[in-house]
């Protein structure tokens, strides 16, 4: 049982700390490939609590991580960013020591709501909650600071990969391959480019600053 | 039979993608929804068992659905035949194949007993819409289904943590397995639920489906979204996807009420909801006052009535509940009419793309045809909320139970709703009555806005004519979820 618990918590801690290092990488190829080492990472947790928990249905989430988000997804990603070479830097909404800051914050905000309020669950599950709402919050930060479309899809899939820790965590979920599939749906859609191409087709750049044009025209 | 009416447009949306013209897809998804109609009705007499099963709410939810899903299919196909060139023909497809899907889903989602369910339907239709969404390809088009599909897909997201927040707070009551995540077990065991788990599951679930409910502050995409889609399907059915939504907040919300009740852990639902709806209210009572696109306006009176709604459930009690059910049911009927006219409207005036619905380009709609703009000035005045607005008899009723049980809120809640309404009257004027621009020709109305028609009586004859049935369904899921 000790074992299970380190373990499970060396992986969950390792996913906070990729999340965590996103925030501050300004290079998009960089930046996928801390998300292709998250979502390795996130497929041996899956791996770890299917055996822990003797759940085929976690062996199978921990399988489509491991294909598509460890592997495929990231594929695309780089694709996109040779085509449209965006080799250089993004630009950041905020300087990205503040960001880090409020990454921190966030992190702060996400342990004091999860501990206190999960005193009856089991105790791995309770950190692990706490671990995956950090990498939640961090990547909705991650969103919130870039103004590039790929990184805030970047952002997103870090999200993504917090709520696929948080379900492979709770014990005897139904349905948690199935959530990482419908996931992987929405996340396909947004790799595969419906619309980054189209975005691309419109605005020339993937910057999408051009979004405040909808603010002005008189509504 | 529940499933049948589930799978028969999600199975026919791919059919709808690979064949057919714009016309034939037009007709097909006309009989589809007719058929959809048929069987919503059909499930009041078997309504399922298992992860599907529906219950009084559902199936009320699911038959109103279906009327608006026929009624707006048999508006799409006047609206393709006016519209047919401007998109190529594999978009039109697309587009219908979307129609379908988004009304599978938003019938998945009023139908499941399983909040795991509830949620990849709600996702489901949000990757439809969004692709709907972005169908005209116009830059404007493309940035508001950017802007839906991200803040969509936070709000997903949020919800899909708040879903299993509430799972592992149902463990010390139902244990692992399918019953910690069934509405009728989680019902039934609210009492026993981990209380402060689940007050925090409920921030979570708020804040996620509160995005697909427009509930400020996360309305960003609605105006955008109802604007620059494609009229027929963003619009019309974007009211029974908010429903869904609604209904979800409706039914955590008394989870966390009856827990709280029984003396756990949990906090009271009511401010959190009262916060969220009179925010949406005064947030669309100002918004009012600027918009040029009538589209973007309405979008800004669902997020108006969506705040009324939340705040009904907010205030808590069987009679405010039933209120808030009401009030969702008769808007649903209202906007969707409205919205259709509008789409009339615009054809009467050349071109009913995107950007073509500003009310200086429709005002004086009566010397173009004078059956349309009276229907368009009576779906306007329903939707103030003034008698003999069906409207009226919801939002009376909510108030009466403000003043009953918070005194204080029914004044923010008075006026922000007297705003709205002066706001809409003040357009209504103009845009029926006023002076029409130069140039404008007499048009034929169609025969489809005698449906708009046969919805506003409908909202009328349901809100004051109270039929029995009805009135016993709504008020006895009122008091099993107040």
């Amino acid at each position: 049982m000790n074992l299970t618990f380190s373990l499970a918590h060396l992986m969950g801690g390792i996913i906070l700390v990729l999340g965590f290092s996103l925030l501050s990488q300004r290079r998009l190829a960089a930046m996928i490939t801390i998300y292709q080492l998250q979502a390795f990472v996130l497929s041996a947790a899956a791996f770890w609590q299917g055996f822990a928990q003797h759940e085929v249905n976690l062996y199978l989430t921990g399988l489509i991580t491991l294909g598509i988000k460890a592997v495929l997804l990231p594929i695309g990603l780089r694709q996109i960013v040779l085509r449209f070479n965006m080799i250089r830097a993004v630009e950041t909404a905020m300087p990205v020591v503040l960001s880090m800051i409020l990454g921190v914050g966030l992190i702060g905000v996400a342990v004091l709501v999860v501990l206190p309020s999960t005193l009856s669950a089991v105790s791995l599950t309770r950190e692990d909650l706490a671990i995956a709402l950090s990498v939640v919050l961090l990547g909705l930060l991650v969103m919130t600071t870039r103004r590039n479309a790929l990184a805030q899809i970047i952002g997103f899939l870090s999200t993504e990969n917090g709520l696929v820790l948080a379900a492979i965590g709770m014990p005897g979920m139904p349905f948690v391959a199935e959530f990482s599939v419908a996931l992987l749906v929405l996340l396909a859609f947004l790799v595969v480019g419906v619309f980054l191409f189209r975005i691309r087709e419109h605005f020339d750049t993937l910057d999408l600053s051009g979004l405040e044009e909808i603010e002005r025209r008189g509504r | 039979m529940i499933l049948f009416t589930i799978f028969l447009p999600l199975l026919a949306a791919p059919l709808l993608g690979l064949f057919g013209t714009p016309r034939q897809g037009a007709q097909a998804n006309a009989v589809l929804a007719g058929l959809v109609f048929a069987l919503t009705l059909a499930v009041f007499a078997a309504p399922g068992a298992g992860l599907v099963h529906a219950d009084d709410l559902g199936l009320i939810f699911g038959a109103i659905t279906g009327f608006t899903g026929l009624t707006t299919a048999i508006t799409n196909i006047y609206y393709v035949r006016e519209a047919e060139p401007r998109l190529s023909l594999r978009r039109w497809r697309v587009y219908h194949a979307m129609c379908q899907v988004v009304l599978g889903a938003t019938l998945l989602g009023l139908y499941a007993d399983n909040i795991g369910l509830l949620w990849a339907a709600v996702e489901g239709a949000t990757i439809a819409a969004t692709l709907a969404v972005s169908m005209p390809r116009t830059p404007s088009a493309l940035e508001a289904a950017w802007k839906y599909f991200i803040l969509g897909g936070v709000g997903i997201g949020l919800a899909l943590f708040g879903t299993m927040l509430v799972y592992l707070a149902a463990q010390p009551a139902l244990g692992p397995g399918f019953a910690a995540m069934s509405f009728r077990a989680l019902t039934a065991h609210a009492a026993g639920m981990d209380g402060s788990l689940l007050t925090l599951a409920f921030v979570f679930i708020l804040f996620g489906y509160g995005t697909k409910a427009a509930l400020a502050p996360l309305q960003g995409w609605l105006p955008d979204a109802y604007a620059e889609g494609p009229a027929p399907l963003t619009t019309a059915l974007s009211g029974p996807l908010m429903n869904v939504a609604l209904l979800a907040i409706l039914r955590f919300r008394h989870l966390l009420q009856a827990n709280f009740a029984a003396g756990g852990a949990a906090l009271p639902p009511g401010p959190f909801l009262l916060t969220l709806g009179l925010a949406s209210l005064f947030l669309a009572a100002f918004s009012f006052s600027r918009r040029r696109d009538a589209r973007r306006f309405f979008g800004f009176s669902s997020i108006e009535h969506s705040g009324v709604a939340a705040f009904a459930f907010g205030i808590g009690g069987a009679a405010a509940v039933f209120g808030g059910l009401l009030h969702m049911l008769l808007h649903t009927l209202i906007k969707s009419a409205l919205l259709q006219v509008l789409i009339r409207a615009a054809a009467l005036r050349g071109s009913t793309a995107p950007g073509h619905y500003g009310f200086s380009h429709l005002r004086g709609l009566i010397y173009s045809n004078k059956y349309t703009a009276w229907v368009l000035g009576a779906a306007m005045f329903a939707l103030s909320g003034l008698p003999p607005s069906g409207l009226f008899a919801s939002e009376f009723i909510i108030i009466s139970q403000t003043i009953q049980r918070s005194p204080w809120a029914s004044l923010p809640l008075g006026l922000g709703l007297l705003l709205c309404a002066v706001a809409i009257l003040r357009n209504l004027g103009p845009l029926v009555f006023g002076p029409a621009p130069v140039r404008t020709k007499p048009g034929r109305a169609t025969p489809e806005t005698h449906l708009v028609t046969l919805h506003l009586v409908l909202a009328v004859v349901l809100a004051f004519a109270m039929p029995p049935l009805l009135v016993q369904l709504l008020s006895h899921m009122a008091e099993a979820l107040q």
